[in-house]
Parts: C-alpha cells; sequence; structure tokens
C-alpha cells in the first residue's frame, strides 16, 4: 500500500502501522525464522543429496546408474507406478463420484475408511499384506501354490503401495465435486445424454485439474514408498528391488555414489512433482482443492 | 467529544479516495456519511478510527491534533458492517474484551468487568445472552453485542460502518430507533455510515453527503431535502 | 432415524462406483488390515499382552511416541508461524519457500533418510559442527528426532494457511479498536481461532511421526533399548518369521493410530460446534 503523500504529509505518516500488521521488527524476525528453519531442515538435505552423489563427478553416477541392478530397480519402480496409479486414479473417481453424487447412509464412516491409510503406519500396511497374501495364510498358500506368489514378489508390492497410495486421488477429487455441486450433471441428464457422456463431457472436465494434482502426488508417494515396500518386497536384487529398496542396499554397502545418485533421480522426481504442483496451484487454483492437506 | 476534520486526503496507490475534505463534528452530535459506494464515506469513518491513515490533512478531537494517535489511543468505539464478533468467545468476552485487553494497571477488577457487561447487556435489552456464542446469535442480536462490546471501552466517540446493512428491512427500522435511543442515553457523539437516504434523513441530526471522495453537502436532514446543493444531491436522495 | 439406507437419485452409476469402491477398499485395505487383527485374534488377547509387554518392546514404543511428540510440538511452533508468514507477509523468495514447505511429502523417505544422515554424521556438513560443540546428532535420539520433524514439516503449515487466509481483516482491527496491542490480538484473538486447525495439523504430524519408518532407520542407529523405533521391532519380527509378535506389535501400533485418528476427528466436531468452521 503506497500512500502518496501530497501537500503536508505529517511526519507520523511513516510510523504508521495498519492495525492487522505487526511492527517490522518482530516481522523481519519471523521471517528470518521460517527463511532459516526451512534452509536448515529442507534446502540442506536436498543440497546433500546432490553433493553427494556428484561427490566423484558426473561419469561415476551415470556409471552407476547404469549398472545392471540399478536399471532393473529403475525399471521396476516405473512398473509399479504404471499399475498402482492409474488403479487408484480409478479408484479415487469411483470413491468421489459415490460419495458426492448420492446420499446414503454411513457415508461419513465410509470417508474415514478411506482416509484410514493416512494413519497407519507404512510397515503395518506392509505387515497387513504380508499377513493376509504371505504364504502361510490361507489366501497366499492358495496362490503360492498356484504359481502366483504375492509377497516377496511384484504384485506384493503393488499392493502394498496401492495401500499407502489410497486416498490421494479420492481426497483431491471430493472437496472439488462437492463445491461443484450435481447441478451440471443433471442439467445434462435431462437433456438425454447417458450416464458416461455425462461423466465424460460434464464431470471430467470440470474435475480433469483436480485430478491430476492427485495423480501427481500418488505417484510421487508410489515411485518413493519405502516402508510398506520394504516388508513386502523381500529385497531380492535385480526382482524385487524397488528405487527406494535398492538406495538402501547401496548405502548399507557403502556405495555412497550410487546411493546418492539414484537418490538425485527420485529427488528430481520429487521436484518436478512440486513445480507441477505449484504451477497447477497457480493456475487452476480455483479448481483445486488445493491447501486443504495433502 | 466535539470532532474536527481538517483538509483530509486520502491516496490508495494510483486512486483518490478521499478529495481534500474538512468537516467539523459538534460534541454529542449524531451524524450520518450518507454516500454511493466508492464515495470515501467509508475511508473516512477509518481515518477517524485510526485504521486508515490519511494521506494528508489532520483530524482534532476537541480541539487536539490527533492525527498521530494509534488506533489504540484512539478510544473510538467502532463497530463494523460484518459486526467482526470474536466467534470463539461468549458474547459476554466479546463485551468484555476490551477492559480485559487493558493493561493490568488500569484494568478493572473481574467484578466490575462483569457489573459492567451485564450493563450494557441490559442497554441493548439482551440481558440473557452472555453464555451464547455468535453464531448463536441473529444478525440482529449480532449487531446490538458489536455496539455494546464497543460501548464497553468507554469511547470518546461512536463510529459505525454501515451499521444496519445486513439486517431484513423490518430489524432495521427496529435497531434504527435503539441506536437512537443508545446516543440519546450515552451523549456520544456519533457518526455512521450509510449508503440508504432514508436511514440518514431519519436517523441523523447532520447529513454529510458524499460522492466520488468529496463532500457534496452537509446540513440537517430538512434543509437537504428542501435545497439540495448540488444535482447529485437532489438526484442521490430522491432516488 | 427413519433416514433411508439410500435415497433416490436420477444420477446414474451408483452400482458401478459402489462396486468399485468396495471392492477395491476391501481388497487393498480393509481385509488386510482384517487379516492382521485376525492374526492377533487367534494368537490371544494375552500372549499380545506378552508380547509387548517387554522391555525392548516398551522401550521401543515410548521412544516412538515421545519422539513424535517432541517432533509434532516443533512443528506446531514452527508450522503456526511458518503459515502466518507465507499469508501475511510479502517478501522475496515467498513462493519457493511456499513450495518448499511440501517437500517432505514429495521426497521419498529413503532419500531423506540417507540425505540427514549424510547431513547430521560426525563428518557431515552439520554434524561436524555439533561435534565441536561435543553433541552428536546421528546415530542418537536427536537425529530420530530431527527426522520426524523434517516429515511432520508441512502437516501444520498447510492445515493453518487456509484459516490464516480466511482471517477477517477487520476481527483484528475490531480487537485494536478496543484498544487491545497488537500482541494480545495475536494471543486473544487470532491464535484462538487457528488452535482447531492447528490441533488437527499437530495430532497429523503426531500420527504420521509415530509409524515413521524410512526416513528413521538410516539416521537411529538403532540400538535396542536406546534408539529402536517401534515400527523397526516388526520389521525385525518379520526377518525372524515371527509373524505373531510382528502382528501384536503392529496391533498396538494400529491402536495408536486409530485413537489419534479419533482425536483429530474430535477436535473438528468440537470447533465445529463452537465456532461454526474448522
Amino acid at each position: 500500500m503506497s500512500d502518496a503523500t501530497l501537500g503536508r504529509a505529517p511526519a507520523a505518516a511513516r510510523a504508521f502501522r495498519p492495525a492487522t500488521q505487526e511492527t517490522p521488527w518482530v516481522r523481519w524476525t519471523l521471517i528470518v525464522i521460517a527463511v532459516a528453519g526451512l534452509g536448515i531442515l529442507v534446502a540442506a538435505p536436498l543440497i546433500v543429496v546432490f553433493a553427494e552423489a556428484l561427490g566423484e563427478g558426473w561419469a561415476a553416477v551415470i556409471e552407476s546408474l547404469g549398472h545392471r541392478d540399478a536399471r532393473s530397480a529403475i525399471r521396476l519402480t516405473l512398473t509399479i507406478a504404471a499399475i498402482a496409479v492409474p488403479l487408484n486414479a480409478v479408484f479415487g473417481i469411483a470413491a468421489a463420484w459415490l460419495i458426492t453424487k448420492f446420499d446414503f447412509r454411513g457415508k461419513a464412516f465410509l470417508i474415514t475408511l478411506i482416509d484410514l491409510p493416512f494413519s497407519v503406519s507404512p510397515v503395518v500396511a506392509g505387515l497387513c499384506i504380508v499377513l493376509m497374501f504371505g504364504a502361510n495364510s490361507f489366501a497366499g498358500g492358495w496362490l503360492v501354490a498356484n504359481g502366483m506368489p504375492i509377497v516377496f514378489a511384484v504384485p506384493g508390492i503393488v499392493l502394498a503401495t496401492l495401500f499407502v497410495t489410497f486416498p490421494f486421488v479420492a481426497r483431491e477429487l471430493i472437496p472439488v465435486m462437492i463445491e461443484q455441486g450435481r447441478a451440471e450433471e443433471e442439467a445434462a441428464l435431462t437433456l438425454g445424454a447417458s450416464g458416461w457422456r455425462v461423466f465424460r463431457t460434464v464431470t471430467l472436465p470440470n474435475i480433469r485439474w483436480a485430478l491430476l494434482y492427485g495423480v501427481l502426488l500418488s505417484n510421487a508417494r508410489a515411485m518413493g514408498e519405502f516402508g510398506a515396500v520394504a516388508v513386502v518386497s523381500g529385497k531380492i536384487r535385480g526382482q524385487t528391488a524397488t528405487m527406494p529398496i535398492t538406495i538402501e542396499m547401496l548405502y548399507n554397502e557403502y556405495l555412497s555414489v550410487a546411493a546418492f545418485g539414484m537418490a538425485a533421480l527420485l529427488t528430481l522426481l520429487a521436484l518436478v512433482t512440486l513445480l507441477l504442483k505449484a504451477g497447477l496451484e497457480i493456475r487452476h487454483a480455483d479448481q483445486l482443492a488445493a491447501f486443504r492437506r495433502l | 467529544m466535539h470532532i474536527e476534520i481538517d483538509e483530509i486526503a486520502k491516496i490508495f496507490g494510483a486512486t483518490t479516495a478521499l478529495q481534500p475534505v474538512s468537516l467539523a463534528i459538534p460534541s454529542g452530535a449524531l451524524v450520518a456519511l450518507l454516500g454511493p459506494s466508492g464515495s470515501g464515506k467509508t475511508t473516512l469513518l477509518r481515518i477517524l478510527g485510526g485504521l486508515e491513515y490519511p494521506s494528508s490533512g489532520r483530524v482534532l478531537f476537541d480541539g487536539q491534533d490527533a492525527t498521530g494517535l494509534t488506533v489504540q489511543e484512539r478510544r473510538a468505539g467502532f463497530v463494523f458492517q460484518s459486526y467482526a464478533l470474536f466467534r470463539h468467545m461468549t458474547v459476554f468476552d466479546n463485551v468484555a474484551y476490551g477492559l480485559n485487553a487493558r493493561p493490568r494497571a488500569t484494568r478493572p477488577p473481574r467484578a466490575e468487568v462483569a457489573r459492567r457487561v451485564t450493563k450494557l447487556l441490559d442497554l441493548i435489552q439482551l440481558p440473557d445472552i452472555g453464555k451464547r456464542y455468535p453464531s448463536q446469535l441473529s444478525g440482529g442480536q449480532r449487531q446490538r453485542v458489536a455496539l455494546a462490546r464497543a460501548l464497553a471501552i468507554e469511547p470518546r466517540m461512536l463510529l459505525l460502518d454501515e451499521p444496519f446493512g445486513a439486517l431484513d428491512a423490518k430489524v432495521r427500522k427496529e435497531l434504527r430507533q435503539g441506536l437512537r435511543h443508545i446516543h440519546d442515553e450515552t451523549g456520544l457523539t456519533t457518526v455512521f455510515v450509510t449508503h440508504d437516504q432514508e436511514e440518514a434523513m431519519e436517523l441523523a441530526d447532520l447529513v454529510v453527503v458524499m460522492s466520488m471522495g468529496r463532500i457534496e453537502q452537509i446540513g440537517k436532514p430538512s434543509d437537504i431535502r428542501a435545497r439540495p446543493a448540488t444535482p447529485f444531491v437532489r438526484e442521490f436522495i430522491t432516488a | 432415524m427413519g433416514k433411508p439406507l439410500i435415497h433416490r437419485s436420477p444420477m446414474p452409476g451408483f452400482g458401478l462406483s459402489a462396486g468399485i469402491t468396495l471392492t477395491m477398499l476391501s481388497i487393498i485395505v480393509l481385509l488386510p488390515i482384517g487379516a492382521l487383527l485376525a492374526k492377533g485374534a487367534g494368537f490371544g488377547i494375552g500372549n499380545i499382552w506378552e508380547t509387548v509387554n517387554r522391555e525392548r518392546v516398551w522401550a521401543a514404543l515410548f521412544l516412538s511416541f515421545r519422539l513424535s511428540l517432541f517432533a509434532a510440538l516443533f512443528n506446531l511452533v514452527f508450522g503456526v508461524v511458518l503459515a502466518w508468514v507465507l499469508v501475511r507477509y510479502r517478501f522475496p523468495g515467498r513462493r519457493i519457500i511456499d513450495a518448499a514447505v511440501d517437500l517432505p511429502f514429495a521426497l521419498p523417505t529413503a532419500v531423506a533418510g540417507i540425505a540427514l544422515t549424510a547431513l547430521y554424521a560426525p563428518n557431515g556438513a552439520f554434524g561436524s559442527l555439533f561435534k565441536e560443540l561435543g553433541v552428536r546428532i546421528a546415530y542418537t535420539q536427536w537425529g530420530i528426532l530431527i527426522a520426524l520433524i523434517f516429515v511432520g514439516l508441512p502437516f501444520v503449515t498447510r492445515t493453518v494457511q487456509p484459516v490464516v487466509e480466511e482471517i477477517e481483516r477487520e476481527v483484528e482491527e475490531a480487537s485494536a479498536t478496543l484498544g487491545a496491542s497488537r500482541a494480545y490480538t495475536l494471543r486473544h484473538v487470532v491464535l484462538p481461532m487457528l488452535a482447531p486447525a492447528a490441533l488437527t495439523g499437530f495430532a497429523l504430524a503426531l500420527a504420521r511421526a509415530v509409524g515413521e519408518y524410512g526416513s528413521v532407520i538410516f539416521i537411529a542407529g538403532n540400538r535396542p533399548l536406546q534408539t529402536e523405533i517401534a515400527p523397526l521391532l516388526i520389521v525385525i519380527q518379520l526377518e525372524e518369521f515371527n509373524y505373531e509378535a510382528a502382528a501384536a506389535i503392529g496391533i498396538a501400533m494400529l491402536l495408536i493410530s486409530f485413537a489419534l485418528l479419533l482425536v483429530i476427528n474430535l477436535i473438528q466436531v468440537w470447533s465445529r460446534r463452537r465456532i461454526g468452521y474448522v
């Protein structure tokens, strides 16, 4: 707020502070605390990842990432995300449609159940999958006998990943769809559109940015999940070692450059996610549930 | 308290909210700042209350330069258009707020605070709502609570921004009388902002018609009705 | 009370969306959690208690909960400051800071774990500074605390930020016109308005920290009774194929999570009832 001063401006004008503002001294102290705190807590670890990865030069990192096990870990992580994220999107859309377009008893309870994975430790999530589908469980025994092992194999990793990323898309869509109401869909229905057509031509365009946002978040989490996957994967090199699991193995073998090299790849993914997220927030803030909760 | 506005102007960036305006408000008067939105009336009220600082000019309270006084030092009872009640406090705590916020040395004892709050709730004719939260009140009740809260600090003047703006027509009429009654009871110099000419004419001793950051006319309601000074005033009061 | 199970609606797709939702929810979340509870039931409450009621398990649960509490408290204070600064102040780099708040959400926990360890190890950038002061961070409880602060950082900020945005300026102005100093206004008007959201964020950060594994195990040192967190105990039991014991500790942790979830919901109900918004 720039006060242009005309005529005989009182000297106190510069000292005037709006009633909703702190003194400059307080203001700058808080800003310094915020910036320094984030610098130490967030920026420093970020820098360390790249510094350690490039500690022995570019060639060393690139070589380590070209290693057979590293390539297989990257392939596995991409595969997991390619399976888990679309499934998540389908679930998120179905759940959001169910919750926002219909009134039924137990809706609040259903929302609580969908949110449940957020408050369960990833390790406990992995444990649940092991107990459900492990070789000595009822379902797992049958599956193993029929040549479809789940635990210590890729399907188990997919299930664990789905568990921890389960609420992301639904969480983003539900508030946006509540806000948009049902009027547009109802209008389309009265015009004779089929249900599928209503969804495709009316609902989807309205929620696409929120959907993308949810997909971004669930993808970042899917590629980076460690605790749940560590429990179910069995950590078989070249077969069930995802990128985060490989980071752990390399780190424990004191292969620092290789470990941080792979960590740097995942960090780049995180940064791209944040960048896209910030971009979406700036350009499509009105269509996002943003800032609610991640 | 006698208020004098001396060549006050306010500029926000590229827009001029107030041209230099001057106005004398006699002690104990009930004054309406009347005008359409964007006429500068709210800006002028906020400058009186110390919520905005004028780009130039002075405000005098009883002849003393008050321009540099902070909001807190002004002791102006201010009623906001949205009432701005504290939603997490009961009505009692809302009204007691200004007393409890005083530094320890001048803060009245608990019993005295309670006594004054009770008295104010009686004055606004809502003696039994002390334990309720603002969300449990009707619009008219909220407005009266905001008034009681402003009065609790024993203000030197009462400033009200569209005090009836958010109310339906019936309640509005009732509360006009309420404000008149409280004004007469306390004898406080009172300035209220309104865009409703009927409200200004009915309630105020002195009406200040404003437009585009300028004062168009100052006068008693009857004078303004009989002799509009400018075409704008004529059109505005017959609208 | 006589409310029908479902209201008739002209909207299509009830069967399909309900089918997909309930099937996936069951297979991915409910049945596995059920399997854990069934395992516990088969094991028996007495046996669960016997498994949990050992010094090493208590030490781990207590450590996880205590350090999570400290980390969440730190994040409560820092998160409110951060939310306030990001909404109310304009300064160069604000947008970057705002985006950086989400990094702990986006960064894989294993990456955070090794990065924090490298930073705070005795030969690391920060670790060497602390070493000169005679303080060890990595491989001690301090290290665990820092990792838990890191993962919980965004919660309070992100829950409080929208509430700060919604505070009407007039409410703060009203406080000032009533004679209250800025400090009094912040303490008695602004903070109480932020409290429900801040407490929600606090509980979320706490829940996250109690269950956190990836970012902690690298920096923790993992010595029994001293720096061994509860989730690690589960992993250790699983590696020894001791499913019953793993399930017992898992159930204990699940109960803590449910209790926290309940607290979060109660806070929201309470705040909605009292001030009509969350």
